[in-house]
């Protein structure tokens, strides 16, 4: 799987979180740029990309993202295993 | 109450109860929520619109998820975080529901589970189904 193809993935995931059907996610994207990005919908983020991808996080991992290439970078890593 | 811990949860892990549906509750929810559409208060009207009897306010019914999952799965240390219903059938006074849950997916770094409920009648028949986000918060 691309990078392309994650970051789309991810885009249509935030869309249904944040039912929000025209957002647009960039690598750059975090709780600063997207305004209902709160701790309980970061929640469902995780969740909804784990299902989604098959992955799973640990606590650790994700504390230590700062946006969503970061997030990205990690997926890949996972996915390649 | 059902106490599970994060712990003690996995996917497959399931619940159920079963309640009875009847005017007190019908009027408790009316003087609760001001909702007094005819359809919920007035038998004649939902006669006349097609229905056996006046139906039972379907946030009343779904009132039993929060019981499912604040008693039953995960029980004490519940924390409801998100809740998505579709409602399939009409339910009346009188009718048997059973309420089921069944754990889906778990969160591991979040201590967030994923849980599929159901509402059946006495009939077997789904009136709603809806999927559930808990949080289990710490012993």
């Amino acid at each position: 799987m691309t990078r392309e193809e994650i970051l789309n993935g991810v885009q249509e995931i935030f869309r249904d979180v944040f039912d929000e059907e025209d957002l647009i996610v960039e690598e750059s994207s975090n709780s600063d740029t997207i305004e209902d990005w709160d701790s309980l919908n970061h929640i469902n983020l995780v969740s909804a990309i784990e299902m989604e991808f098959g992955i799973r996080f640990a606590l650790g991992e994700l504390t230590a993202l700062k946006n969503v290439g970061d997030m990205i970078d990690l997926m890949l890593k996972k996915l390649a295993k | 109450m059902n106490d599970y811990g994060f712990s003690d949860i996995y996917v497959g892990l399931e619940e159920s109860f079963v309640t009875t549906i009847d005017d007190s509750m019908m009027k408790n929810f009316l003087d609760i929520s001001g909702d007094n559409n005819p359809l919920h208060v007035n038998a004649d009207y939902a006669k006349d619109k097609g229905f056996s009897d006046k139906v039972v306010y379907g946030l009343l019914t779904s009132s039993f998820y929060s019981t499912l999952v604040g008693v039953y799965l995960p029980g004490k240390y519940c924390l409801l975080q998100g809740l998505n219903i579709q409602f399939s059938k009409p339910v009346f006074c009188g009718d048997t529901l059973k309420i089921i849950g069944k754990v889906s997916y778990i969160n591991e770094a979040y201590k967030q589970i994923e849980i599929k409920a159901r509402i059946l009648n006495q009939k077997d028949q789904k009136v709603s189904r809806a999927t559930i986000k808990v949080g289990v918060m710490d012993e």
